[in-house]
């Protein structure tokens, strides 16, 4: 942040009161200035924003998803989109314009891609967490290398859950927000359904188990 | 050196129970279903509201939660069985994430906890997108159960919230739950909607489907039924740990048998040691674990996971 974006907002920071109703202001441009901000907070950041968080820069009485409306009623048309994601809002580019924000980026071949090894795992994870390297090894029948899980969780795809009861009290792997939102997914139950009948599924579960 | 076993009496005739005309008919029709409901909920209000009956309700809730959380497992289409779901719950490292079984049972546990003076709490507690209309969805639920009865007050609630949102099942529950502490004036939220219900259930009571109401309406007759089961039988253990009580002679004892009428899973390793747990009383993890071997010597507590590590003990069944 430069000296000068720092000083042109000393109210704020100062912890003087945030003028949420705008009272002073016509209808229309006050529910103008709440799209403003709405906009403003998501695009400043890069992770989803939740409902609790939106509704304290906005009036008490407006409705947060009526606000969302009107500001994705506004962006049809243009490469970025404002979707609903972990249980919150965020800003992101469609998806058409993936190759075009490669090249400028000189990505070229490496990209975010994941390894059809990394891709498997991920969704052992997903659908079994939480769930250990040994209950993974179980699933694969080969061991998963620390390397493989390191780069999940450095891309932030997974994080530590609970201590698995078994000797040395390994701990299990669990997904983050971060993958629901990387795969576009509200929560946990928009993973596709397993196609396994319901004892073949159970009979997997006991398996890793034991 | 061998114990002899407390015997956990059979004496069960001072406490109320369901009576055989209750018991004996099957839930036919929606009448049949309030009929019975108004006993079987009047015998588990007296089972709770007295302390003379020597129910631990805070146990019996902490019990009742983890099996709420089993159900609801299952209507959100997840296959966490009770097992997994408790130690995805006591194994998780504080700091570390409990992955979504762990904050299931967290979020049941937190339910009972509620205090139901504080509709703040339960704003929290079921999140942002209902905050606002739980407040409504209450009254309407109240409202109904006032002029219909109980369940009929449940069956409200469950309906608006599953109408603003299908996959809220486990808001839609609580909600059910609250409605029935608050009608039947009960001290504790007692978990006992989602215990018995499943998802085609839910999905026609949502699509409003012939009969889905009465289905609903059953199966929370036969959750409540178990309960007072269940209240019965943790009052009996409950009793047989008092009465050994006085002969655990390890520092902090008391404060130990306390936490055993609570919670109806304890981890020695960190719920009794390196202090009990919501106490300043210290205790080592031997001695923790020396007190564990004990409880389960005398007969009054078992160890609950069958693993030689990692165990958790408790009274409940």
């Amino acid at each position: 942040m430069t000296a000068a974006t720092r000083k042109r907002k000393p109210t704020d920071e100062d912890g003087a009161v945030f003028d949420r109703e705008l009272d002073d202001l016509p209808r229309e441009l006050r529910w103008r200035e709440w799209m403003g901000r709405i906009e403003a907070v998501l695009f400043a950041r890069s992770s989803p924003v939740g409902r609790e968080d939106l509704a304290r820069v906005v009036g008490q009485e407006a409705s947060v998803e009526m606000l969302i409306d009107d500001i994705q009623a506004e962006l049809t048309g243009r490469p970025y989109e404002l979707a609903q994601v972990a249980g919150g809002w965020m800003f992101r580019t469609k998806a058409q314009f993936s190759g075009a924000i490669k090249a400028a980026a000189d990505l070229g071949e490496q990209s975010l891609g994941f390894t059809e090894m990394e891709m498997g795992v991920l969704c052992a994870i997903a659908y079994h967490q939480p769930i250990d390297r040994a209950g993974l090894r179980e699933i694969f029948g080969k061991e998963i290398s620390r390397d493989l899980l390191a780069r999940l969780r450095y891309k932030d795809l997974i994080a530590s859950g609970p201590r698995a009861p078994r000797p040395g009290a390994p701990h299990t792997f669990v997904t983050t927000e971060t993958f629901l939102v990387t795969f576009d997914l509200q929560s946990l139950r928009d993973l596709p359904e397993l196609e396994l009948d319901p004892d073949e599924r159970s009979a997997v579960l006991v398996c890793e188990q034991e | 050196m061998t114990y002899q076993s407390a015997a956990i009496s059979n004496d069960l005739s001072s406490l109320p129970k369901l009576p055989d005309w209750v018991t004996s008919g099957r839930a036919e029709t929606l009448d049949t279903v309030a009929f019975r409901s108004g006993a079987t909920l009047t015998v588990l209000g007296q089972l709770v509201s007295d302390p003379r009956h020597g129910v631990p309700v805070k146990l019996l809730a902490s019990r009742l939660a983890l099996s709420a959380a089993t159900a609801t497992s299952k209507l959100e289409g997840r296959l966490a069985r009770e097992a997994d779901i408790r130690d995805a719950y006591h194994l998780t490292p504080p700091g570390e994430t409990r992955g979504p079984d762990g904050d299931l049972l967290a979020f049941w546990r937190e339910a009972v906890r509620l205090r139901l003076g504080g509709p703040g709490e339960i704003a929290d507690l079921v999140g942002a997108d209902f905050a606002r209309e739980v407040g409504i969805w209450l009254d309407t639920g109240l409202e109904r159960a006032r002029t219909h009865g109980p369940l009929a007050g449940c069956m409200v609630v469950l309906q608006a919230v599953l109408q603003a949102d299908d996959r809220a099942e486990r808001v839609a529950c609580l909600l059910s739950d609250l409605v029935l502490t608050r009608v039947l004036n009960w001290k504790t939220v007692l978990p006992v909607s989602a215990r018995r219900l499943t998802k085609s259930a839910l999905r026609d009571l949502n699509a409003k489907g012939q009969g889905a109401e009465l289905a609903v309406q059953a199966r929370i007759l036969e959750s409540i039924e178990e309960t007072i089961q269940l209240a019965r039988d943790l009052a009996r253990r409950a009793k047989a740990l008092r009465t050994v009580a006085p002969k655990l002679r390890a520092k902090g004892s008391d404060a130990a048998v306390d936490l055993f009428l609570t919670e109806d899973a304890i981890a020695p390793a960190s719920m009794l040691s390196p202090y009990i747990y919501g106490t300043t009383i210290p205790m080592t993890s031997r001695a923790a674990r020396r007190f564990c071997d004990r409880l389960v010597e005398l007969g009054v507590a078992r160890e609950l996971t069958g693993r030689p590590t990692f165990r958790l003990y408790g009274i409940a069944p």
